[in-house]
């Protein structure tokens, strides 16, 4: 596409990963937009608690229950009286944290047992795996029930139950490259001078697979977010006041049909949301696979 | 829209052949209710829905009409002796069960033999509070109850719907568990299956004594727990009747031309108790300022779209002997100090239980979560189905450690009167598991009036001491007595002859469908 360009900029600079990274992901221009989204909404939900215009549990207007949109309620009022915008904002701190923390915790958890499976195989990796191959053989919101019901309901132990089912997949990802990985040519070199297992795994290996679990985190968190979400709808998460996303829909059930907006809100907020992370997460694994574009 | 004209024209086609052939077209009614039935045993059923249900096979010695007034039903008269202890039965004659047994004497002692039996474990038992000495058949269409203590509202308990005539036969045939799932009655409608989960289907009884019932060929209850659901089948054609009708689709199913939307009063009482036996809710001050800090109208308007008027006081007008009070005031400061005399400057935690899990509970405990939140006192809120409410509530042994503090729960007088209203409520000897005192409350002076208001006979004393209690009952404020509903339902305007009763339960006997 930019063939003529590239020959130039080459010799006027050097080309550091990073540099590599954001001359692919730029051309993306959907996924531009996702990441310049998700940082917004990122801000919104850090800055939330001084910017929402009601407080979102404790104000309440019985007034003006179910108000249309307006100047004074943006996003509307919803059948308790409580303003839509200041609940979608708290709510997106919720929802993010769970999905962002909830997806670290199984992308840690998950790269560890990969690494351990795919360097050292043998029974270790016939053990982890087959344990993968269990959590694998539930549908997920169906795993994350089950946890859930072990450990009760509440928001964290929503994001142990998510967590718990995001491990096989990083694993099964990280062991995978670290099987190809570990018998290239520097990886053995690096063993012939008589580095340790731990130098060889933290040096060499683990960083090659990092591009695959941050394109796999992003697209993941999407998931999480949204299976967070469905256990608070079904009432295992969230509890009332909280201002998440999947319970707001559920108080709104019985007056979606005459107000529309109490529902229609919280599901653009989990539609775009979980829309732009999975538009990022597919930016980023074009930018970072070397398979793709190779110039 | 195209698949709505073609069901229209659907529907056009489907009357058009039934007034083409009326003959032989079915008349098949379908009924959406809230909830799962808990049994077909009235006897053993604490949910009105339940019994509501079973009045299409059974029928009881007495009844209520639609203001809830008795009425002999199996029963011809009655007469009482002098010293209110004796009860002689006339019973209707050449009446028969749908197995065919004759409705006679016998069998009036067999189901109250059998209530009355504690061995039996059923949920009702304590309707009659041990209070019945025997039971004879006098002949064949005599019986005779003799009491052990004057009762001066027992004609209201037969009439209650829990008390019904079950075939003596069946009842010796199934034994006292087995009879919750092969129903025997007298009723318009003999019993065909039940589905827990999905249906229960009755079809009409040939052979029933009131001539000309009933109008219909069968009646498929059918549990629609989802109040959206229970509203889309209704437009639909699904279904004939709902109830109850989700108050947030009043207007939108108003404005369908063949529904009929019916707001009709209730003796349905909404409120939160508090167990008067726990910290810190054993502090007076405690109850009334939360029954202060509660908003009884924004509850009417929120969880029930002004479908509800605040209660004024313990007992709701249209049970008999019942007394207007006055709604508890909404006064948050006045709540606030109460809560810092009692020592609460910052309020507690505490649980928040509701009794029901429909979209109504949601949104009224949220209501009173919010507004309890105004004082300090946070909570976390539990909506209870109905296995779960048995468990931690109803069936709880012993009241020591009953978890239970604040619940959101109802009540209807089915026995009309004031007595049904308080005693298995408020009267210290009604703590669970025998009876529904969840606030655990215990006042020797309403008990003593519960007790004296029982053994007078005479309608003004009777009065006063039922007074007296409401009034004691008030100032302790176990409860915080939230609304008293309206009962909205919707019918299909060919249906008729189906009406909400006050207590939440149906009468449906002259069903018909155009």
């Amino acid at each position: 596409m930019t063939t003529a360009t590239v020959p130039l900029t080459s010799t006027a600079s050097v080309r550091t990963p990073w540099t590599e990274f954001w001359r692919k992901f730029k051309r993306q221009h959907a996924a531009v937009i996702a990441g310049v989204f998700v940082l917004l909404l990122v801000t919104l939900a850090i800055l939330a608690p001084w910017i929402v215009p009601y407080d979102a549990e404790n104000f309440f207007d019985y007034d003006s229950l179910n108000a249309r949109p307006s100047w004074k309620h943006w996003f509307g009022v919803d059948p308790l009286g409580r303003d839509i915008l200041s609940r979608l904002l708290m709510g997106a701190r919720i929802s993010l944290t769970a999905g962002f923390v909830s997806v670290a915790v199984g992308a840690i958890v998950g790269t560890v047992l990969g690494l351990v499976a795919g360097y050292r195989e043998g029974w270790w990796d016939r053990i982890i795996m087959r344990l993968c191959d269990v959590l694998f053989a539930f549908p997920g919101i169906l795993l994350a029930i089950g946890i859930v019901a072990i450990l009760g309901g509440g928001m964290i132990n929503v994001i142990i139950a998510v967590a718990i089912f995001s491990i096989p997949t990083f694993a099964r990802l990280v062991r995978g490259n670290t099987l190809s990985l570990k018998h290239l040519t520097y990886v053995e070199a690096a063993r012939s001078v008589g580095a340790s297992d731990w130098t060889i795994v933290m040096r060499h290996i683990f960083p090659g697979t990092i591009a695959a679990v941050v394109v796999y985190f992003s697209l993941r968190i999407g998931t999480s977010i949204i299976t967070a979400a469905s256990l608070s709808f079904i009432g295992l998460g969230a509890q009332p006041p909280t201002p998440e996303w999947g319970a707001m829909l559920n108080e709104a059930r019985s007056d979606m049909m005459t107000s529309p907006h109490v529902a229609i809100f919280p599901s653009l907020a989990i539609f775009f949301t979980v829309l732009a992370f999975n538009l990022l997460g597919d930016g980023l694994r074009d930018a970072l696979d070397p398979k793709i574009d190779r110039r | 829209m195209k698949i709505k004209s073609h069901s229209m024209l659907f529907a056009a086609l489907a009357v058009g052949a039934a007034m083409a052939v009326p003959a032989y077209a079915a008349k098949d009614v379908v009924f959406a209710v809230a909830s799962q039935f808990t049994t077909t045993d009235p006897y053993d059923a604490n949910d009105t829905l339940s019994q509501a249900m079973a009045k299409s096979f059974y029928e009881g010695l007495f009844g209520f009409d639609k203001d809830m007034k008795v009425i002999p039903v199996l029963a011809e008269s009655y007469t009482a002796s002098k010293d209110g202890l004796v009860y002689t039965i006339k019973l209707k004659k050449g009446i028969k069960f749908h197995d065919g047994t004759d409705f006679k004497a016998d069998a009036v002692k067999a189901n109250l033999d059998r209530v009355t039996n504690p061995e039996n474990k059923l949920k009702r038992y304590g309707l009659y509070n041990n209070n019945i000495a025997k039971t004879e058949a006098v002949d064949d269409s005599t019986a005779r109850i003799t009491l052990k203590t004057p009762f001066s509202a027992f004609i209201n308990q037969l009439a209650h719907p829990s008390t019904v005539m079950i075939s003596p036969t069946a009842l010796a045939k199934y034994g006292n568990k087995d009879i919750a799932f092969n129903p025997v009655g007298t009723g318009p409608f003999k019993f065909v299956e039940w589905k827990q989960t999905d249906y229960l289907k009755v079809a009409k009884n040939e052979n029933y004594w009131q001539k000309g019932l009933p109008k219909v060929d069968s009646i498929t209850w059918k549990p629609v727990i989802d109040s959206n659901s229970r509203a889309a089948v209704m437009q639909t054609g699904e279904a004939q009747f709902t109830y109850p009708l989700p108050y947030e689709q009043a207007e939108t199913l108003k404005a369908k031309a063949d529904l009929d939307v019916v707001a009709a009063p209730s003796i349905i009482l909404r409120y939160l108790s508090m167990n008067t036996q726990q910290k810190p809710f054993d502090n007076p001050k405690v109850r009334q300022a939360i029954a202060y800090a509660i908003n009884k109208e924004a509850v009417a308007k929120i969880a029930f779209s002004g479908y509800a008027t605040p209660a004024d006081g313990i007992v709701p007008e249209g049970v008999e002997y019942s007394v207007k009070i006055g709604v508890m005031p909404y006064d948050v400061a006045k709540a606030k100090q109460l809560l810092t005399e009692a020592g609460y400057p910052n309020g507690f935690e505490t649980e928040l239980w509701s009794g029901y899990n429909h979209s109504i509970a949601q949104k009224l405990t949220q209501v009173l979560q919010q507004q309890l939140q105004q004082i300090g006192i946070r909570t976390k809120i539990t909506l209870l189905e109905a296995g779960q409410r048995v468990e931690k509530v109803e069936s709880w042994q012993d009241p020591a450690t009953a978890p239970v503090r604040l619940y959101y729960i109802g009540w209807s007088s089915s026995t009309g009167e004031a007595d049904w209203a308080i005693r298995p409520l408020l009267a210290s000897d009604s703590w669970p598991p025998k009876l529904f005192n969840t606030a655990y409350y215990k006042s020797d002076k309403v008990d003593g009036d519960i007790k004296s208001a029982l053994l007078t006979t005479d309608k003004t004393e009777k009065a006063k001491f039922y007074k007296d209690a409401q009034e004691s009952i008030y100032k302790d404020a176990p409860w915080v007595p939230l609304v008293t509903e309206k009962l909205l339902s919707a019918k299909s305007k060919r249906l008729s002859g189906v009406y909400t009763m006050p207590d939440g339960s149906f009468d449906i006997i002259n069903v018909d469908l155009k």
